[in-house]
């Protein structure tokens, strides 16, 4: 997958200029993407970078004199990033703390969500929606994943197996241009369901909703279409996820 | 996340973490806010982060602004390292080599790129005295002779001059595709030559 966007060419051959840092700032974002959906490539391209790397060793030099003092003194008045948490591959916290998590996450969401109703129509869609989010929240075997793909936002999915049902919200997806939306798919092994356009975001938060009908073995995700939405995905996937079993 | 706060003096007297201390443990120790931790990592890296970024920069006073920034986000970053995705050594010039050439890339494209000679010129005799970084270089320069002109080239342009692979190609006046090919290949067979794992 994710082979759309390099046209007939392999995208494995770009792992070697991927590591040489000789792709242009798009190409590199794409390909990045790519490496995120596919293991083998980004397996090859660590080798490639640790090769890449050692080419450092003929160019060893002296550091010029005051640099140690001018490093060490900037460190001592810079704050340190806190290591990442939430990535995709540890991506199952446990149960009990993750529905809490995600009970907050959701609550946010929907607060930030929350739309002004114009008819009392609209206002019971969305209580009878807001009871479908609830009823996969409270789930007994609701799980829930985080997968943190910044800087392409975050997204979260509660889902319940024996509701057959999920409830996605991402947090932070870069703001697309009026003519374009964000859709959700369920990807099976026969192929991919469309699971309806995201909500636009409000204050970076995107609006709860609510996929029915998941199967298993069914992975999410988004992809960036024409704001009427498309038949199928396209490449490149901003985020896929693969649902626990 | 340990605090750094602003009074925590660099080089302040708590046991120097050892010389030979691995990469990965003291970005471990640098991770958790220890400044003599970094003052030990930065003895083991500054010559190769410093000597990369002159190679693509060119300019020593620019070469040692970005070495900064580099080392700084070694400091800032070190608790994102994850060993399971690489060595840290390769991380580390990896950060490196990206701040160059990002910066190569800003300037050209603010301003009209300077002519220069399409020839690799790689500054062998600024190695530094270190037996085992002299070892080092000449493994990679023999590993480099074992590539065909082309691969040399590609990689060469692009590694140590910071090019992209269509500079490359314009460079060497071979299409795109075969610039891509031989990177790929060209960095295949020296990792087998590097014995790389």
């Amino acid at each position: 997958m994710g082979a759309l966007w390099f046209h007939r060419a392999d995208p494995h051959t770009l792992a070697g200029a991927y590591a040489l840092d000789a792709l242009g700032g798009a190409d590199r974002a794409r390909f990045e993407r790519h490496l995120s959906a596919c293991p083998s490539c980004s397996q090859e391209t660590r080798g490639l970078r640790e090769t890449a790397a050692r080419l450092a060793a003929s160019t060893a030099a002296r550091a010029p004199d005051g640099l140690r003092d001018k490093v060490l003194a900037a460190a001592a008045r810079t704050r340190q990033h806190p290591p990442r948490v939430a990535e995709l591959k540890s991506a199952w916290p446990g149960r009990r703390w993750g529905m809490a998590i995600a009970c907050g996450v959701l609550a946010v969401a929907l607060a930030f969500g929350g739309i002004a109703f114009s008819t009392r129509h609209q206002l019971s869609q969305e209580q009878a929606r807001s009871r479908q989010i609830a009823a996969v929240l409270n789930a007994p075997d609701a799980t829930m994943l985080t997968a943190d793909a910044s800087p392409r936002g975050t997204a979260t999915v509660v889902m319940s197996h024996r509701a057959r049902a999920l409830v996605f919200t991402a947090a932070r997806l870069p703001a697309l241009p009026s003519s374009e939306r964000y859709e959700l798919w369920l990807v099976g092994t026969t192929g991919s369901r469309s699971a309806g356009m995201l909500p636009l975001p409000r204050a970076g938060m995107t609006a709860p909703v609510i996929v029915s009908g998941v199967r298993a073995g069914d992975k999410v995700a988004l992809t960036v279409e024409p704001a009427a939405g498309a038949a199928e995905p396209t490449m490149p996937m901003v985020i896929m996820l693969p649902l626990p079993s | 996340m340990t605090d750094s706060q602003p009074q925590a003096s660099p080089g302040q007297p708590g046991q120097p973490a050892q010389p030979g201390t691995p990469l990965a443990a003291l970005l471990g120790q640098v991770a958790r806010g220890d400044h003599a931790a970094f003052g030990a990592l930065y003895d083991q890296v500054a010559g190769q982060v410093f000597g990369l970024v002159r190679a693509v920069l060119r300019d020593p006073a620019q070469a040692e602004e970005v070495s900064q920034e580099v080392l700084l986000d070694v400091w800032r970053n070190a608790a994102r390292f994850d060993p399971s995705r690489g060595t840290a050594m390769a991380w580390l010039m990896t950060l490196a080599h990206r701040r160059a050439v990002d910066r190569v890339r800003a300037q050209q494209a603010a301003v009209a790129r300077e002519q220069r000679v399409a020839r690799p010129d790689i500054s062998y005799d600024s190695v530094a005295e270190a037996v085992e970084a002299r070892l080092d270089a000449e493994r990679v320069r023999r590993c480099l002779g074992s590539l065909t002109d082309l691969q040399r080239e590609s990689i060469t342009l692009a590694y140590y001059q910071g090019r992209t692979y269509r500079e490359v190609a314009a460079l060497l006046r071979v299409p795109v595709g075969t610039v891509k090919t031989r990177m790929r290949d060209g960095l295949i067979r020296l990792r087998d030559c590097l014995g790389v794992d």
